[in-house]
Protein backbone atom coordinates (compact mmCIF):
# COMPACT_ATOMS: atom_id res chain seq x y z
CA UNK A 1 0.00 0.00 0.00
CA UNK A 2 2.92 2.18 0.99
CA UNK A 3 4.96 1.28 -1.67
CA UNK A 4 1.12 2.36 -4.12
CA UNK A 5 1.29 5.43 -2.06
CA UNK A 6 4.48 6.74 -2.71
CA UNK A 7 4.84 5.38 -6.80
CA UNK A 8 1.31 7.71 -7.20
CA UNK A 9 3.46 10.82 -5.63
CA UNK A 10 5.78 10.32 -7.94
CA UNK A 11 3.49 10.56 -10.79
CA UNK A 12 1.74 13.29 -9.72
CA UNK A 13 4.85 15.39 -8.69
CA UNK A 14 5.85 14.35 -12.51
CA UNK A 15 2.53 15.96 -14.15
CA UNK A 16 2.54 19.08 -11.71
CA UNK A 17 6.38 19.56 -13.03
CA UNK A 18 5.89 19.23 -16.50
CA UNK A 19 2.60 21.75 -15.70
CA UNK A 20 4.80 24.21 -14.22
CA UNK A 21 7.72 23.79 -17.15
CA UNK A 22 4.95 24.33 -19.74
CA UNK A 23 3.60 27.60 -17.91
CA UNK A 24 6.41 28.87 -17.20
CA UNK A 25 7.52 28.71 -20.84
CA UNK A 26 4.06 30.29 -22.12
CA UNK A 27 4.78 33.11 -19.44
CA UNK A 28 8.70 33.51 -20.77
CA UNK A 29 7.42 33.88 -24.69
CA UNK A 30 4.27 35.97 -23.72
CA UNK A 31 6.82 38.17 -22.04
CA UNK A 32 10.01 38.45 -24.01
CA UNK A 33 11.07 42.07 -25.04
CA UNK A 34 11.81 42.67 -28.36
CA UNK A 35 13.96 45.38 -29.00
CA UNK A 36 16.85 46.83 -31.20
CA UNK A 37 17.65 49.77 -28.59
CA UNK A 38 18.87 49.68 -25.19
CA UNK A 39 17.62 51.93 -22.22
CA UNK A 40 20.49 53.98 -20.28
CA UNK A 41 19.47 55.74 -17.27
CA UNK A 42 16.09 56.70 -18.70
CA UNK A 43 17.51 57.10 -22.18
CA UNK A 44 17.07 55.21 -25.39
CA UNK A 45 19.99 54.36 -27.51
CA UNK A 46 21.03 51.94 -30.19
CA UNK A 47 24.02 49.92 -30.24
CA UNK A 48 25.57 51.04 -32.82
CA UNK A 49 25.00 54.94 -31.92
CA UNK A 50 26.41 53.73 -27.99
CA UNK A 51 29.69 52.76 -30.54
CA UNK A 52 29.78 55.38 -32.32
CA UNK A 53 30.18 57.85 -29.28
CA UNK A 54 32.53 55.65 -27.30
CA UNK A 55 36.38 54.25 -27.80
CA UNK A 56 36.02 50.46 -28.71
CA UNK A 57 38.36 48.31 -25.79
CA UNK A 58 39.32 45.29 -25.94
CA UNK A 59 40.45 42.37 -23.48
CA UNK A 60 41.44 39.53 -23.88
CA UNK A 61 39.60 37.62 -26.46
CA UNK A 62 36.12 40.50 -26.11
CA UNK A 63 35.72 44.01 -27.22
CA UNK A 64 33.41 46.30 -26.97
CA UNK A 65 32.91 50.04 -25.46
CA UNK A 66 33.83 50.31 -21.91
CA UNK A 67 30.55 50.05 -19.39
CA UNK A 68 32.37 53.06 -16.74
CA UNK A 69 32.50 55.62 -20.14
CA UNK A 70 29.02 54.77 -21.12
CA UNK A 71 27.32 55.83 -17.98
CA UNK A 72 29.36 59.07 -17.53
CA UNK A 73 28.07 59.82 -21.42
CA UNK A 74 24.84 59.10 -20.17
CA UNK A 75 24.95 61.84 -18.13
CA UNK A 76 25.07 60.19 -14.62
CA UNK A 77 26.91 62.19 -11.99
CA UNK A 78 28.89 60.90 -9.38
CA UNK A 79 28.48 57.78 -10.97
CA UNK A 80 30.49 55.80 -7.74
CA UNK A 81 27.75 56.52 -5.82
CA UNK A 82 25.04 54.06 -7.70
CA UNK A 83 24.22 50.66 -8.34
CA UNK A 84 23.97 49.37 -11.88
CA UNK A 85 21.51 46.74 -13.07
CA UNK A 86 21.61 45.58 -16.23
CA UNK A 87 18.74 43.74 -17.80
CA UNK A 88 18.52 41.30 -20.82
CA UNK A 89 15.63 40.63 -23.26
CA UNK A 90 14.96 37.31 -21.65
CA UNK A 91 14.87 39.01 -18.09
CA UNK A 92 18.08 38.17 -16.68
CA UNK A 93 19.58 40.95 -14.46
CA UNK A 94 22.46 41.45 -12.10
CA UNK A 95 22.75 44.30 -10.29
CA UNK A 96 26.89 45.36 -9.90
CA UNK A 97 28.52 48.43 -8.05
CA UNK A 98 30.64 51.23 -9.98
CA UNK A 99 33.90 49.36 -9.47
CA UNK A 100 32.95 46.74 -11.11
CA UNK A 101 31.81 48.53 -14.14
CA UNK A 102 34.96 50.04 -14.54
CA UNK A 103 35.87 46.47 -15.30
CA UNK A 104 33.17 46.09 -17.54
CA UNK A 105 32.73 45.95 -21.31
CA UNK A 106 29.53 46.48 -23.92
CA UNK A 107 30.40 43.95 -26.78
CA UNK A 108 28.44 45.03 -30.46
CA UNK A 109 25.97 41.91 -29.87
CA UNK A 110 24.98 43.67 -26.67
CA UNK A 111 26.56 41.34 -24.09
CA UNK A 112 27.81 42.95 -20.79
CA UNK A 113 31.22 41.05 -19.84
CA UNK A 114 33.28 42.12 -16.10
CA UNK A 115 36.64 41.08 -15.73
CA UNK A 116 36.54 40.96 -12.41
CA UNK A 117 32.90 38.93 -11.57
CA UNK A 118 32.24 35.38 -12.59
CA UNK A 119 30.17 34.04 -16.06
CA UNK A 120 26.91 34.54 -13.98
CA UNK A 121 26.82 38.52 -14.53
CA UNK A 122 27.23 38.42 -18.35
CA UNK A 123 23.85 39.40 -20.04
CA UNK A 124 23.65 38.82 -22.95
CA UNK A 125 21.13 40.84 -25.13
CA UNK A 126 20.73 43.96 -22.68
CA UNK A 127 17.54 45.91 -23.13
CA UNK A 128 18.15 48.12 -20.38
CA UNK A 129 21.30 49.54 -18.09
CA UNK A 130 19.12 51.56 -14.86
CA UNK A 131 20.82 53.79 -12.86
CA UNK A 132 19.55 53.11 -9.09
CA UNK B 1 30.75 -2.36 0.47
CA UNK B 2 34.40 -1.31 0.99
CA UNK B 3 35.00 2.03 1.58
CA UNK B 4 37.89 1.79 -0.73
CA UNK B 5 35.93 0.86 -3.75
CA UNK B 6 33.25 3.28 -2.58
CA UNK B 7 35.54 6.09 -3.14
CA UNK B 8 37.02 5.02 -6.25
CA UNK B 9 33.50 4.66 -7.63
CA UNK B 10 32.62 8.55 -6.24
CA UNK B 11 35.86 9.61 -7.99
CA UNK B 12 35.75 7.80 -11.41
CA UNK B 13 31.61 8.68 -11.75
CA UNK B 14 32.35 12.48 -10.27
CA UNK B 15 35.15 12.85 -12.43
CA UNK B 16 33.16 11.23 -15.83
CA UNK B 17 30.44 13.63 -14.64
CA UNK B 18 33.29 16.99 -14.31
CA UNK B 19 34.47 16.31 -17.63
CA UNK B 20 31.42 16.06 -19.27
CA UNK B 21 30.25 19.34 -17.83
CA UNK B 22 33.96 20.88 -18.98
CA UNK B 23 34.35 19.25 -22.71
CA UNK B 24 30.63 18.24 -23.77
CA UNK B 25 29.25 20.92 -22.07
CA UNK B 26 31.43 23.63 -23.59
CA UNK B 27 31.01 21.94 -26.96
CA UNK B 28 27.19 22.49 -26.37
CA UNK B 29 27.57 26.24 -25.82
CA UNK B 30 29.85 26.87 -28.14
CA UNK B 31 26.61 25.42 -30.58
CA UNK B 32 24.22 27.71 -28.75
CA UNK B 33 22.36 24.70 -27.58
CA UNK B 34 20.86 24.99 -23.94
CA UNK B 35 23.45 23.06 -22.58
CA UNK B 36 22.61 23.12 -18.94
CA UNK B 37 19.07 21.35 -19.87
CA UNK B 38 20.69 18.86 -21.85
CA UNK B 39 23.63 18.41 -19.31
CA UNK B 40 21.47 17.68 -16.59
CA UNK B 41 19.17 15.81 -17.59
CA UNK B 42 21.78 13.57 -19.52
CA UNK B 43 24.43 13.23 -17.86
CA UNK B 44 24.37 14.54 -14.39
CA UNK B 45 20.85 12.98 -13.83
CA UNK B 46 22.37 9.13 -15.50
CA UNK B 47 25.93 9.39 -14.14
CA UNK B 48 23.97 9.64 -10.37
CA UNK B 49 20.85 7.01 -11.17
CA UNK B 50 23.58 4.56 -12.48
CA UNK B 51 26.19 5.11 -9.40
CA UNK B 52 23.06 4.83 -7.12
CA UNK B 53 22.09 1.64 -9.05
CA UNK B 54 25.41 -0.11 -8.94
CA UNK B 55 27.03 0.91 -5.48
CA UNK B 56 23.43 0.92 -3.74
CA UNK B 57 24.59 3.49 -1.41
CA UNK B 58 23.36 6.98 -0.43
CA UNK B 59 25.43 9.79 0.00
CA UNK B 60 27.67 9.19 -2.95
CA UNK B 61 25.93 11.50 -5.53
CA UNK B 62 26.65 14.23 -3.08
CA UNK B 63 30.67 12.91 -3.18
CA UNK B 64 30.24 12.60 -6.98
CA UNK B 65 28.97 16.07 -7.13
CA UNK B 66 31.73 17.66 -5.56
CA UNK B 67 34.55 15.79 -7.19
CA UNK B 68 32.66 16.95 -10.39
CA UNK B 69 32.24 20.35 -9.06
CA UNK B 70 36.03 20.73 -8.29
CA UNK B 71 37.27 19.26 -11.75
CA UNK B 72 35.35 22.23 -13.03
CA UNK B 73 36.44 24.92 -10.96
CA UNK B 74 39.56 24.40 -11.13
CA UNK B 75 39.45 23.97 -15.17
CA UNK B 76 42.43 26.31 -15.83
CA UNK B 77 41.48 27.37 -19.41
CA UNK B 78 37.47 27.81 -19.17
CA UNK B 79 38.13 31.03 -16.97
CA UNK B 80 35.84 31.75 -13.76
CA UNK B 81 33.70 28.49 -13.79
CA UNK B 82 32.82 29.35 -9.75
CA UNK B 83 28.71 29.35 -10.87
CA UNK B 84 28.59 26.05 -12.76
CA UNK B 85 30.65 24.42 -9.76
CA UNK B 86 28.40 25.30 -7.20
CA UNK B 87 25.70 24.57 -9.55
CA UNK B 88 27.06 20.69 -10.11
CA UNK B 89 27.12 20.73 -6.45
CA UNK B 90 23.89 21.51 -5.73
CA UNK B 91 22.53 19.46 -8.21
CA UNK B 92 24.35 16.14 -6.32
CA UNK B 93 22.82 17.43 -2.69
CA UNK B 94 18.99 17.37 -4.37
CA UNK B 95 19.82 14.11 -5.93
CA UNK B 96 20.82 12.92 -2.42
CA UNK B 97 17.23 14.88 -1.16
CA UNK B 98 15.16 13.66 -4.10
CA UNK B 99 16.10 9.81 -3.62
CA UNK B 100 16.29 9.68 -0.01
CA UNK B 101 12.91 8.04 0.71
CA UNK B 102 13.42 5.30 -2.73
CA UNK B 103 14.76 2.03 -1.73
CA UNK B 104 18.30 0.80 -2.18
CA UNK B 105 17.30 -1.74 -4.60
CA UNK B 106 14.42 0.11 -6.25
CA UNK B 107 11.80 -1.87 -5.63
CA UNK B 108 9.24 0.84 -5.84
CA UNK B 109 10.30 1.64 -9.98
CA UNK B 110 8.80 -1.29 -11.24
CA UNK B 111 6.70 -0.19 -13.91
CA UNK B 112 8.22 2.75 -17.34
CA UNK B 113 5.44 4.94 -16.11
CA UNK B 114 7.10 5.30 -12.39
CA UNK B 115 10.65 5.23 -13.90
CA UNK B 116 10.02 7.70 -16.55
CA UNK B 117 8.25 9.84 -14.17
CA UNK B 118 10.96 9.44 -11.69
CA UNK B 119 13.56 11.11 -14.40
CA UNK B 120 10.99 13.91 -15.31
CA UNK B 121 11.23 15.18 -11.73
CA UNK B 122 14.56 14.23 -10.09
CA UNK B 123 15.89 15.99 -13.75
CA UNK B 124 14.06 19.21 -13.16
CA UNK B 125 14.06 19.59 -9.22
CA UNK B 126 18.46 19.25 -9.56
CA UNK B 127 18.54 21.66 -12.65
CA UNK B 128 15.81 24.39 -11.09
CA UNK B 129 17.43 23.91 -7.30
CA UNK B 130 21.48 23.67 -9.19
CA UNK B 131 20.34 27.13 -11.14
CA UNK B 132 18.81 29.26 -8.23
CA UNK B 133 21.33 27.64 -5.90
CA UNK B 134 24.34 29.23 -8.03
CA UNK B 135 22.30 32.46 -8.37
CA UNK B 136 22.32 33.09 -4.71
CA UNK B 137 26.18 31.86 -4.00
CA UNK B 138 27.87 33.07 -6.91
CA UNK B 139 27.16 36.51 -6.47
CA UNK B 140 27.77 36.28 -2.16
CA UNK B 141 31.35 34.95 -3.35
CA UNK B 142 31.52 38.15 -5.97
CA UNK B 143 32.23 41.63 -4.84
CA UNK B 144 28.99 42.81 -6.68
CA UNK B 145 26.82 41.11 -4.16
CA UNK B 146 23.79 39.12 -3.83
CA UNK B 147 20.41 40.92 -4.57
CA UNK B 148 17.12 38.99 -4.20
CA UNK B 149 15.45 40.97 -7.46
CA UNK B 150 17.33 39.89 -9.75
CA UNK B 151 16.75 36.01 -8.62
CA UNK B 152 12.89 36.68 -8.66
CA UNK B 153 12.19 38.42 -11.83
CA UNK B 154 14.49 35.59 -13.51
CA UNK B 155 12.06 32.82 -11.67
CA UNK B 156 10.02 31.76 -15.03
CA UNK B 157 13.07 31.64 -17.36
CA UNK B 158 14.62 29.18 -14.66
CA UNK B 159 10.90 27.14 -14.21
CA UNK B 160 10.45 26.89 -18.08
CA UNK B 161 14.42 26.13 -18.71
CA UNK B 162 13.84 22.96 -16.65
CA UNK B 163 11.36 21.55 -18.92
CA UNK B 164 13.61 20.31 -21.35
CA UNK B 165 15.83 18.59 -18.64
CA UNK B 166 12.49 17.23 -17.43
CA UNK B 167 11.90 15.39 -20.58
CA UNK B 168 15.38 14.07 -21.17
CA UNK B 169 14.78 12.86 -17.96
CA UNK B 170 11.94 11.15 -18.76
CA UNK B 171 13.30 9.43 -21.56
CA UNK B 172 16.91 8.81 -19.63
CA UNK B 173 15.26 7.27 -16.79
CA UNK B 174 13.42 3.91 -17.98
CA UNK B 175 16.75 3.60 -20.47
CA UNK B 176 19.39 3.85 -17.24
CA UNK B 177 17.88 1.02 -15.55
CA UNK B 178 18.13 -1.54 -18.53
CA UNK B 179 22.07 -1.42 -16.74
CA UNK B 180 20.83 -3.06 -13.72
CA UNK B 181 21.70 -6.56 -14.92
CA UNK B 182 24.98 -5.24 -15.17
CA UNK B 183 25.44 -3.99 -11.52
CA UNK B 184 27.54 -6.41 -9.83
CA UNK B 185 29.93 -7.05 -12.74
CA UNK B 186 31.39 -3.68 -12.55
CA UNK B 187 32.39 -3.07 -8.67
CA UNK B 188 33.33 -7.55 -8.37
CA UNK B 189 35.54 -7.16 -10.99
CA UNK B 190 39.92 -7.66 -10.47
CA UNK B 191 40.12 -4.66 -13.19
CA UNK B 192 37.93 -2.52 -10.92
CA UNK B 193 40.55 -0.32 -9.44
CA UNK B 194 43.05 0.11 -12.13
CA UNK B 195 39.98 0.71 -14.23
CA UNK B 196 38.21 3.33 -12.03
CA UNK B 197 41.49 5.14 -11.46
CA UNK B 198 42.97 4.99 -14.74
CA UNK B 199 39.32 6.73 -16.18
CA UNK B 200 39.57 9.59 -13.82
CA UNK B 201 42.93 10.12 -14.19
CA UNK B 202 42.11 10.16 -17.86
CA UNK B 203 39.37 12.69 -17.26
CA UNK B 204 41.55 14.99 -14.80
CA UNK B 205 44.41 15.08 -17.21
CA UNK B 206 41.92 15.82 -20.59
CA UNK B 207 40.46 18.74 -18.75
CA UNK B 208 43.66 20.50 -17.01
CA UNK B 209 45.57 19.90 -19.90
CA UNK B 210 42.87 21.41 -22.15
CA UNK B 211 43.38 18.67 -25.20
CA UNK B 212 40.38 18.63 -26.97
Amino acid sequence: MKHMEKNKLIQIIAIIVIVIGIGSSIYVHATQIDSKHINVNGKDYSIDQLFDNSEEKTYETYSGIALDSLIVKAGVENPEKYEYTIIGADGYQKTVEWENMINGLLTKDGKSIFFDLPKAFRVKDIVEIKVD
Amino acid sequence: MKKKKLFAGILVFGSLWGFSECIIGSMLRDAGLPAGAIMTGVFAFSLMAISRMFYKTRGMQFGMGLVAGVLRLFNPFGGCYICSAIAIMAEGMMFEILWHKISIDFNELDTLKIKSSMGIVTSYCIYVVGYVITQILTPVFSSAGFHIENLIVFIPQILAGGLLAAVIGGIMGPTIFLLRKFDNTLVRNRLYYPATIGVSALCWLIVIANIY
